[in-house]
């Protein structure tokens, strides 16, 4: 993982930094782990329990939105903001691809070439997530090291009009963090990034560029030559 | 259909006449009208304290409704005129619990009746009221004065008979 | 369905959006309109205190009917004010203004870039109120 800012390390570094008072210690005991009648916490059923249940898009509508309003508060620009959600994104991503992988049992295969991890992700990645595949997968023609995932409608932006004075954020920034995560997860380090590309059926239409850092290609070539 | 109250308002926004009949539901005696119209110029005391007397059950006095009620056929005229051009005015409203009826005259008479929700529009009743009752008894009494401060001269016993007898043909 | 336009006031009469979608009222300034926010909502606020019934809890005005439109108006239990204005005799007003306070709770209140009690400047709302009133365009 060649990410100088790890989603990790604030966390980490906080945890050890501050020496916990007994205040604090009370208060995380106290409110960390719900525990139903049963004394079972939720880290105690079963990962499988949850992976065919609905979740509220309302829900997650206002949920994101705070997260959204929250990332705003402390940046100085659209780019950094963006940087903020794909954090977050990222954040969510490396959790997520554990999980996947975990569920997917002994069928689980590490992808080891670029079109099957963009296949993964477009796929099987982006239905665990969103119910749908991505729309389409694309190379770019003139750069070598660039892809595409088109999103018709992303589900983080159903609700999100961008003022205008804002108009180059795309707050699928968030999704960008977690397909970057995944890519990093296997190994193919790659900055992602999100693009409002709207055509006239689909006016929140996101494309998802992809550009693998070098060695990647390095790799993909040594592979095509033996 | 239940008719409420009944109010007329000259061209200088005075009411000149109020009239209330007792929901049925609230009172033993329904089709009983109360004994003598009211009067609504609240600027002498006495006319307030008649005023304020039948609408026991009431909130407010008929004197303050019927301040209230011009109020807002006014401020609502003004709107609907200003949103679709002078040649427009407003016919009714209602709301949860009853319906303002509104008919104005060339000359700037206004007609207000209180009814139940469920009533039609109302405003050729409140026309033949104008043109039926107001022009026979009031206008062409040799007895009335031309202007009517504090409801003098539409407060007799011709317009009021008529009154009772038209509201209950619509009821 | 021929629905002229959308107005929406905020909790203290202020007006948050207005739109046209069918000729059919006069062109009148920003500013006026302002004004006829601000009157209503007086207005709405006396036609509940002058109920002639001894209902309490009277609501306010609902519908006003002209020679030439007639107003639905809905005022949900926040205080947010709706107000459709169609042609006359248009029925099923009273879904219309359902749909479009759904849609307002969608596109707007779920917006993290919406200030609430401001003036609605929501593309998302734009569109699928565009989308919803006049199909055709």
């Amino acid at each position: 993982m060649n990410r100088d800012p790890s989603p990790f390390r604030p966390t980490s570094t906080a945890s050890t930094a501050t020496s916990p008072t007994p205040k604090y210690a009370n208060l995380t005991a106290s409110t960390n782990i719900r525990y139903s009648l049963t004394r079972k916490s939720i880290y105690d059923r079963h990962l499988n329990r949850t992976k065919t249940s609905e979740l509220s898009k309302s829900a997650f509508a206002f949920l994101f939105g705070e997260m959204v309003q929250y990332a705003q508060k402390k940046v100085y620009g659209v780019q950094d903001l963006e940087k903020k959600l794909n954090l977050h994104g990222y954040a969510v991503g490396q959790r997520f691809l554990e999980l996947l992988l975990w569920r997917d049992g002994r069928t689980a295969k590490r992808e080891t070439r670029i079109l099957g991890i963009l296949q993964f992700i477009s796929h099987q990645m982006y239905r665990a997530i969103f119910q749908k595949q991505a729309d389409t997968l694309e190379k770019v023609r003139e750069n070598e090291d660039e892809y595409m995932i088109s999103d018709n409608d992303p589900i983080v932006n159903t609700y999100i009009s961008v003022p205008k004075e804002m108009s180059q954020l795309n707050c699928g920034a968030f999704i960008a963090g977690i397909i970057e995560a995944v890519l990093d997860g296997h190994c193919f380090p790659a900055k992602v990034t999100a693009h409002t590309a709207p055509n006239d059926m689909w006016p929140g239409r996101t494309v998802f560029l992809i550009k693998f850092e070098p060695e990647v290609l390095e790799r993909e070539a040594l592979r095509v030559g033996s | 259909m239940v008719v409420y109250s009944f109010f007329i308002f000259d061209r200088h926004c005075e009411c000149i006449y109020i009239r209330q009949w007792l929901e049925s539901t609230s009172t033993p005696a329904p089709a009983q009208p109360l004994s003598r119209p009211v009067t609504a110029s609240s600027a002498t005391t006495t006319a307030t304290s008649t005023a304020e007397k039948p609408t026991s059950g009431n909130k407010l006095s008929m004197a303050e409704q019927a301040k209230l009620v011009f109020g807002v056929i006014f401020s609502l005229r003004n709107m609907v005129k200003k949103l679709c051009g002078p040649d427009d005015s407003f016919l009714c409203f209602r709301t949860g619990h009853y319906k303002l009826h509104y008919y104005e005259t060339i000359t700037s008479l206004r007609f207000v009746m209180l009814t139940d929700i469920r009533t039609e529009n109302l405003k050729l009743s409140l026309h033949q009221i104008y043109v039926n009752l107001y022009v026979e008894y009031v206008v062409k009494n040799p007895l009335s004065p031309v202007e009517h401060a504090g409801g003098e001269g539409v407060n007799n016993e011709m317009f009021e008979l008529g009154i009772d007898g038209f509201v209950r043909t619509i009821q | 369905m021929v629905v002229y336009a959308v107005l929406i006031l905020n909790k203290a009469g202020g007006l948050i959006y207005q739109r046209d979608f069918n000729p059919g009222l006069q062109k009148i300034s920003a500013n006026d309109y302002l004004i006829i926010a601000g009157t209503f909502h007086g207005v709405h606020a006396i036609t509940s205190q002058i109920s002639p019934t001894n209902d309490t809890g009277s609501s306010g005005l609902e519908v006003l009917e002209s020679e030439h439109f007639v107003m639905r108006c809905f005022q949900t239990l926040t205080g947010i004010k709706f107000l459709i204005f169609a042609e006359p005799r248009q029925p099923n007003l009273d879904v219309v203004v359902r749909r479009v306070y759904e849609l307002y709770a969608d596109y707007v209140m779920k917006n993290p870039f919406y200030q609430i009690e401001m003036p609605i400047r929501s593309e998302g709302f734009d569109r699928h109120l565009a989308a919803y009133i006049k199909p055709q365009a």
